[in-house]
């Protein structure tokens, strides 16, 4: 970085001025980062970076602040500790927990009170289910009466013909 | 270690996990260097700068991400946005440190005295100098930056900071010798 000597006499004169006034008023109020930043890349009108010039002239902190800015922008970065990028990580949750979050107190509430019957509903619809299930389940028991309903069928339409041939040997019909 | 300009605004303030920890990723290294040159004047401990960094992180996605709602993409890069605001976070989380941790009866009595200086100084009229030169005399004189860094913050040529300079100090002369004659 190069050093320019300025003549003593010029900051001396500098040095015996008041700038106050000048500055205070010209700073119409605060700037916002978001001016700031738009400034420090040189991206405002010439009446905007006046605003902006105005009030860090006027301001020593801000004047260290785009300074020091300017120079870290302009620069590479070292990488920052792992553990600074877990805990930031950390700080935003998965969707499902900040829906879970979000949820009123009332939601809350009836959590307390409704998450029991409802376990105890699973259990039974559950319980009834493998009950059912080990019992052959609907197709078995179906299927156990269509298989009655045709032998019941069978043996009577075998009873009806074995009757007809003994009529028909006891009968005249010989 | 993804870039800041790739990440996705929008999902990013609506929440999006995968896209904060990108931008956490993208983000570390110029919120660490910040926190660490704005924190250096306050002689603060490493546990410091990492709470400090945290509290950046925690203005973005407090109030439902509404500091990062402020941000303007069409106005301002989003690292430089970011610097504003980490170098403005870490100063008031310094500032809230010292207040809470150092006793009064700590202090240098030097630290506290206010100098008596009768010093009369000469006003500079409104309107002599622009916003551009009286700041660039602070640089100068008050703070004493050379020109290669103040032409590096205004983005501008070395030469014209000089000129700027010079300009500005003819002014105030001519000025000043009118008064005076």
């Amino acid at each position: 970085m190069t050093t320019d000597r300025i003549p003593k006499t010029d900051k001396e004169l500098w040095q015996s001025l008041s700038t106050g006034p000048v500055a205070s008023d010209a700073v119409p109020g605060t700037v916002s980062d978001m001016d700031f930043a738009a400034w420090l890349e040189g991206r405002l009108s010439e009446t905007q970076s006046a605003h902006i010039e105005a009030a860090v002239a006027a301001n020593p902190e801000m004047r260290l602040a785009a300074m020091e800015l300017a120079d870290i922008l302009g620069m590479p970065l070292p990488a920052a500790p792992a553990r600074m990028a877990v805990r930031a990580q950390a700080l935003v949750g998965f969707e499902v927990e900040r829906r879970v979050a979000n949820r009123g107190w009332l939601a809350g509430l009836l959590d307390v009170f409704a998450m029991p019957r409802a376990v105890m509903a699973a259990a039974t619809v559950i319980v009834a289910i493998s009950g059912f299930m080990l019992g052959g389940g609907l197709g078995e028991s179906y299927a156990q009466e269509k298989v009655a309903s045709t032998t019941q069928v069978v043996s009577l339409t075998q009873t009806q013909q074995t009757n007809e041939l003994t009529s028909f040997f006891t009968s005249d019909g010989i | 270690m993804s870039d800041l300009n790739q990440i996705d605004l929008r999902a990013l303030a609506v929440g999006n996990k995968r896209t904060w920890d990108q931008f956490v990723l993208a983000s570390t290294a110029l919120i660490n260097a910040v926190v660490r040159r704005s924190l250096s004047t306050y002689r603060l401990s490493e546990e410091d700068v990492m709470d400090a960094a945290q509290d950046v992180y925690v203005r973005l996605c407090a109030n439902d991400y509404r500091l990062l709602k402020t941000y303007d993409p069409a106005r301002a890069g989003l690292s430089t946005w970011l610097a504003v605001v980490a170098r403005s976070s870490a100063i008031d989380h310094a500032r809230r440190r010292r207040q809470s941790t150092t006793p009064i009866d700590d202090v240098p009595e030097t630290a506290l005295a206010v100098e008596d200086r009768h010093v009369e100084k000469l006003k500079i009229p409104e309107g002599l100098l622009t916003e551009r030169q009286t700041l660039i005399l602070k640089y100068l004189y008050d703070e004493e930056r050379d020109v290669a860094e103040i032409a590096q913050l205004l983005k501008i040529d070395a030469q014209t900071v000089r000129s700027t300079h010079h300009k500005a100090l003819l002014r105030l002369r001519e000025h000043f010798k009118e008064e005076s004659s």
